[in-house]
């Protein structure tokens, strides 16, 4: 349990998240129901509703209540920038990518529905979220600028100048021996931040933020992105398989460049200092009260055991 | 109408429109790093043997209720994106298994399995923020804009195309209207809808866009498979996927063709007032009925 005492009121962060996680599998089931074709919104939903701890969805929702706007309002891009994160995992997991058989404990959308299905249930994920994005955010609220502002940043940071750029230099990095620094940074700000920063910046601009605010927590999340990786790397060489919940000292057999093996844990750590700390440089003219959540998202990033 | 019909030139039209819309897809999809992912994109997307049927169809219904082109060209580009990522996905060994498309090696053939289904991944949302940063404000409302947006998301997911190529792969053979009207029509309705909507067409106007672009796109796909048919007993082209024909066999297929050629007219009667501006409609109806001759590389 993290409880960050700032001011005169104690922020109860296990709280916040388990209750914003409950708030967006309720919408997400709501959202995606079973409809003709059966099997497909079947694959849909088995790998959107496996749980998870909706690191995305709450960072939207965080980022709205933090410039003014209600969870209601971006209740709706919360859900959509889950959907795209499953839908890359579900992709990623496939035969001719990973070929990972196991997600969360369970079974793999294409092990459970088949290859050809689970393309399938990614592809109608992706779509999904952008037509849900346009239906079910409160037209009242938010202007129809703002809405066509948000699927443009959501549609540039998952295609190929964001998620998808990540994921190509990463197949291209497997094996080899001359990866550098600039280029695992290149894949995790693009594999990882750059969802966590559209996140972010829907949520922003969907609860009537600023151009100068929005940037401000563009800047934290790309950060904020890439300490999540660089955090990831250091807890599979320090931590043992029982205290991870997966397999401790998988990137070494795997042989992928992490950031302990190019600049060594202590530097890692350094790094991983540096990155926390400008993080939440950028919330510091932000409302202090309102910008708790996003403070203990960052730190619990920064700080998680497992 | 049908004596103008007959002196409009519909192949000039078309190819002329296929060179305009090849450029701007061609410069809606810079290379930049990491290239590959972007060549890959381009290699199905720039295909020169594609016939640009859904832009076509878009920015003519976008001119018809007296849109300028320039209004109707990044959501043609968008169709044609996210037409290229369905085929890529749908080409893959895990799907359909084909290694030609467009009498070209498919994508997975050149560029491996993993950057195929990337390289779609990746089209579709390019569609989006195509629209989104290319599409004229002073001259498209963003409700507009939205409309589009989520007509063809939902057009691409899980109850349009995306439900149409799964009934393909597992349904059985009497799931064939159903795979045809989604598959093959769905496209067809939704390019002739948005180029109604970014033009500005009333609500009816949307609703007859939508039943003539949907005839348009199952006729398209009857006359097909009647003419791979016709192909197929002369000894050569092999059938995969469900058809019409092997289904209800030629005579029906025939009879459903003419039906639907009927049913696209019908719907264009009420658009007479708009002049010769709904001419290339009606040609489109019987290029998919007749083939009078063949456009794309």
């Amino acid at each position: 349990t993290t409880n960050t005492t700032t001011g005169a009121t104690t922020f109860n962060f296990e709280e916040y998240m388990i209750g914003k996680a409950k708030s967006v599998h309720k919408a997400l089931d709501m959202a995606v129901t079973v409809k003709h074709p059966e099997k497909i919104h079947e694959a849909m939903r088995y790998s959107l509703l496996a749980g998870g701890k909706r690191v995305r969805p709450v960072l939207c929702i965080a980022a709205c209540e933090l410039v003014g706007g209600d969870e209601s309002t971006a209740m709706a891009a919360a859900c959509a920038v889950e959907m795209i994160h499953t839908m890359s995992l579900i992709h990623d997991d496939l035969p001719c990518m990973d070929n990972d058989d196991l997600r969360r404990g369970k079974p793999t959308n294409h092990k459970v529905f088949g290859e050809d299905v689970a393309v399938l249930a990614g592809d109608s994920l992706l779509a999904f979220a952008f037509e849900h994005l346009v239906a079910a955010t409160p037209t009242g609220e938010v202007s129809p600028e703002k809405i066509v502002r948000a699927i443009g940043e959501l549609a540039r940071v998952i295609g190929a100048e964001g998620l998808v750029a990540g994921q190509v230099v990463d197949i291209d990095s497997e094996g080899a021996v001359d990866v550098d620094l600039e280029q695992l940074e290149f894949i995790h700000i693009h594999k990882t931040a750059k969802l966590l920063e559209g996140s972010v910046v829907l949520g922003a601009i969907l609860g009537g933020g600023s151009d100068e605010e929005v940037e401000k927590l563009r800047k934290f999340a790309t950060g904020v992105g890439l300490l999540f990786q660089v955090v990831d790397d250091i807890l599979d060489v320090t931590k043992s398989s029982e205290e991870l919940g997966k397999t401790a000292g998988k990137d070494l057999v795997a042989d992928k460049v992490t950031f302990p093996k190019l600049m060594g844990i202590e530097k890692s750590r350094e790094y991983a200092g540096k990155l926390i700390k400008d993080a939440k440089e950028q919330l510091k003219e932000f409302d202090q009260e309102k910008a708790k959540p996003l403070i203990a998202l960052a730190d619990y990033i920064a700080y998680r055991q497992n | 109408i049908s004596s103008s019909t007959s002196q409009f030139d519909l192949r000039t039209y078309w190819t002329t429109l296929i060179e305009e819309i090849n450029q701007k897809l061609d410069e809606s999809i810079p290379i930049s790093y990491p290239e590959k992912i972007y060549e890959a994109m381009r290699y199905t997307a720039l295909d020169k043997a594609a016939k640009r049927a859904p832009p076509v169809m878009c920015i003519t219904a976008c001119e018809l209720f007296g849109g300028h082109r320039t209004a109707a060209f990044p959501t043609a580009c968008a169709l044609e994106m996210v037409h290229a990522a369905s085929l890529i996905h749908d080409d893959l060994p895990c799907m359909d298994n084909d290694q030609v498309r467009r009498g070209h090696a498919a994508n997975h053939v050149v560029y491996g399995e993993d950057m195929a289904i990337l390289a779609g991944d990746a089209l579709f949302p390019l569609g989006f923020s195509h629209i989104v940063s290319h599409t004229p404000r002073e001259i498209v409302p963003e409700t507009r804009v939205l409309k589009v947006i989520a007509e063809i998301a939902r057009t691409v997911g899980s109850t349009g195309m995306v439900a149409g190529e799964f009934l393909d792969l597992e349904g059985g053979q009497n799931a064939v209207d159903f795979i045809q009207e989604k598959k093959f029509g769905e496209l067809a309705e939704c390019s002739a809808v948005c180029g109604g909507i970014l033009a500005g067409a009333n609500e009816e106007e949307i609703q007859r866009l939508r039943r003539y672009g949907k005839a348009v796109g199952i006729l398209y796909q009857v006359v097909d498979d009647i003419l791979k048919e016709k192909a197929k007993s002369d000894g050569e082209i092999k059938r995969r996927g469900k058809s019409y024909v092997s289904v209800y066999g030629l005579d029906k297929a025939k009879e459903v063709a003419e039906d639907l050629r009927a049913q696209a007219r019908k719907e264009l009667d009420t658009f007479e007032s708009y002049g010769e501006k709904v001419i290339p409609l009606y040609s489109f109806v019987d290029y998919a009925a007749d083939r009078g001759f063949s456009v794309g590389g």
